[in-house]
């Protein structure tokens, strides 16, 4: 049955991606006056055991992920449903997602001044420390809202949002979210200011779940825990410019709200984050600052794992896509930490004693992240601690990264960056010593002519970890890497890579992969292991799961 | 099994059906770099064509090509009067730093925000970079998916047609 259903999704996918490569270009498709338009996603996976790379055996051997996005747009109108297939789920993504069916359905109206959505729908407050709904296909995380959200503007430069729903939880839907938001654009409602180069917004928001009441129990007294059957959590925020300055501000605060995330205390929690920029042409500078203390927020307050979350608390470190820069990624740790982050970009400009020919750009990123300085004053039922504000904890992150890109000749561009990372794995959640690795990167990009381009890329990472057997940290040690991709005009690209820990470690990732693209179609095979993480390659940018064997990714917009 | 063969059924009609250009949509909310709300109603270029970039400030293909473009940018705007707009996708963990990165990198495109990734989800872009060419009624008449180095030279003879009043197919 299971399979016959998996041939049916197979064939769907395929015909639809048949018939987007086939007509020369991909178009929306006229139905009663309005366009259908969509998206196609198949992936899968013919994985093989491997327990170096920590890939398992497959007892249905093929492992798939299907989706079609199907868009009716019609003036004001729109609708829109997803239907989703993991049969079975591949590696990294949670075996809760096991099934098949209609995952996502929604009916819109919107004009320029009135917005409603029935059915599920995506929406964030602010930076989204009170709420954010949203999803990330590639990591199997999505905790869409189903219920109502509209949006109305009164007057210009006002904007009122108010949402109720129950969020998405694999394949049912739990808890209950009700939430509000306001924003105002100072220079639209006030007349005078209409001209200004200052520009101020202010925004507010309030959401609230509701849960019912579930036996806990206390640690000590063996009491059942009273537990607030609501929870409320709101912010301000700000966002001033002028000319080349920018300020943008944040805080957010959130009532009791004892849960799994923060093992059942009843502490309030709130969160800071702050940004101030500089900028010109050919210069930028920014620096953020955040402060987060207990503000896990959950739908549903017994579920742990990455789903059900309400809010969401940016991390502000940068995103790194090299491989040995983001081997260990930094993760928000929304029940306390505190960081400081430092961005500066410079371009020499062309024929300058540094610039050269081309000009030459530099980049600088540094971020440093540490737990909070807390005091413990009881388990489950209690307050649970105390903090300072402006004290530190140990460090959970650091990492400053220098890039330097050039070009050579008007044939050969070079990038080069040199990384410094420090990592605690206790934001991973177990204790080991602090990791500190040097990272050095080379990346250059020969255009060939019009039709051929060439790239290499070389990585070296030195590491003071060791490969521990118990631990099973299998990104231990000291590692190289090479890349070559050639690329045949915008069509073609074949990528040959592998990552080597030459001491201290273990494995050996070798791979290859071959990728087609016409249009808004991609077709992309690759065979060999594959680490998870975000992997650019081919012109495009993708998280991707660790996997063994082949894997063969198509994706097609129409 | 039967939701299966509906949907199947439904894939194939849509498919086969008339095909006609969808327009851009005018009704979703994206915010400037200075932090006001939008519609994309405001994505115009008075009849002239319009490529729209969908990018972010940690996606290198992205900068490889707006870098790329930017060195001929003005000889482009000038010859076929085109105008390039990049929609960002960066979330709150890197919004903040789009104005700076923009700048930094001497980019003098019209950049906006698409945090909540509506303006994405309405195009149906799955991957960064995904680029778009709206002729000058606002039809989107072509996209592409990726870039690598030199191929803003084919989007270049399409922008060209286009302007001369071409078809594109």
């Amino acid at each position: 049955m299971k399979s016959i259903r998996a041939k049916i999704i197979v064939f769907a996918a395929v015909t639809v991606a048949m018939q987007c490569v086939t007509s020369t270009v991909a178009k929306a498709q006229g139905i009663l006056g309005g366009h259908v338009t969509g998206n196609v996603q198949f992936d899968g996976q013919l994985s093989k055991r491997d327990t170096i790379i920590g890939s398992s055996d497959v007892p249905e051997k093929l492992l798939t992920n299907a989706r079609a996005d199907i868009l009716y747009t019609n003036g004001n109108f729109s609708a829109g449903l997803r239907y989703e297939a993991y049969l079975g789920p591949m590696l990294g993504f949670n075996s809760q997602y096991t099934g098949q069916g209609i995952a996502n359905y929604f009916v819109s109206y919107k004009t320029q001044t009135f917005a409603v959505t029935a059915g599920h729908f995506y929406e964030q407050f602010g930076s989204g420390m009170t709420m954010r709904a949203y999803e990330d296909r590639y990591l199997g995380l999505d905790n869409a809202l189903r219920g109502i959200n509209v949006t109305y503007r009164p007057w210009k430069g006002v904007t009122l949002k108010g949402l109720v729903g129950q969020q998405r939880y694999f394949w049912d839907t739990k808890g209950l979210v009700r939430g509000m938001d306001a924003e105002v654009s100072f220079n639209d409602i006030i007349t005078a200011w209409n001209e200004s180069k200052t520009r101020f917004t202010l925004g507010g928001s309030f959401v609230s779940k509701y849960e019912e009441d579930e036996t806990i129990l206390a640690d000590i007294s063996g009491f059942k825990l009273n537990l607030p059957k609501n929870v409320a959590a709101s912010s301000v925020r700000m966002d001033l410019n002028r000319g080349g300055f920018g300020l943008q501000a944040e805080y957010a605060f959130k009532s009791q709200d004892p849960s799994i995330v923060n093992d059942y205390i009843y502490k309030n929690g709130n969160a800071l984050w702050l940004s101030a920029s500089y900028s010109q042409k050919g210069l930028s500078a920014n620096i953020q600052a955040k402060r987060v203390d207990n503000m896990g927020f959950k739908s549903v307050r017994s579920i742990s794992g990455e789903m059900l979350y309400i809010n969401y608390t940016p991390s502000i470190t940068k995103q790194h896509t090299y491989a040995f820069l983001s081997m260990y990624p930094y993760a928000t740790q929304s029940t306390g930490e505190m960081g400081l982050q430092a961005d500066f970009m410079y371009k020499f400009k062309k024929e300058s004693l540094l610039g050269g020919k081309y000009g030459t750009d530099i980049h600088i990123n540094a971020s440093l992240i540490t737990g909070l300085d807390t005091t413990v004053l009881g388990g489950k039922g209690t307050e649970g601690y105390s903090s300072s504000f402006f004290g530190t904890g140990e460090t959970y992150y650091g990492d400053i990264s220098l890039e330097i890109a050039k070009k050579l000749s008007s044939k050969v561009k070079l990038t080069a960056t040199y990384g410094y990372v420090v990592f605690n794995p206790v934001v991973e959640g177990h204790a080991g010593d602090i990791h500190h690795n040097h990272v050095a990167i080379a990346d250059l990009t020969w255009k060939i002519n019009r039709k051929n381009v060439l790239r290499f890329e070389a990585e070296w990472m030195g590491s003071d970890s060791h490969y521990d057997p118990i631990v099973d940290d299998k990104r231990a040690g000291d590692w190289i890497m090479g890349l070559v991709e050639y690329n045949f005009t915008s069509a073609w690209f074949v990528s040959l890579s592998d990552q080597y820990a030459y001491k201290d470690g273990v494995g050996n990732y070798y791979n290859l992969s071959v990728g087609y693209t016409k249009g808004a179609t991609r077709l992309q095979v690759g065979y060999g292991k594959q680490r998870e993480g975000i992997i650019c390659i081919g012109g495009v940018c993708r998280n991707v799961p660790a996997s063994n064997g082949l894997t063969f990714s198509l994706t097609t917009s129409f | 099994m039967k939701k299966s063969i509906l949907f199947l059924a439904a894939m194939l009609v849509f498919g086969f059906a008339m095909s006609q250009n969808a327009k851009l949509p005018e009704n979703i909310s994206i915010k400037t770099l200075d932090g006001k709300t939008v519609e994309t109603s405001i994505i115009k270029n008075d009849g002239h064509p319009i490529i729209i970039s969908f990018w972010a400030t940690w996606c290198k293909p992205c900068n490889r090509e707006l870098n790329a473009i930017k060195e001929v940018y003005e000889e482009w705007q000038e010859e076929t009067g085109v105008k390039l707009v990049a929609i960002s996708i960066d979330d709150s963990r890197s919004a903040s730093k789009v104005k700076p990165h923009v700048d930094g990198n001497g980019w003098e495109y019209e950049v906006y925000l698409d945090q909540n990734q509506d303006f994405k989800r309405a195009m149906n872009v799955v991957n960064v970079p995904h680029t778009f060419l709206i002729d000058g009624e606002g039809n989107i008449v072509w996209q592409h998916t990726s870039y690598v180095d030199g191929s803003e030279e084919e989007l270049f003879e399409l922008v060209k047609k286009l302007a001369n009043g071409e078809k594109i197919n």
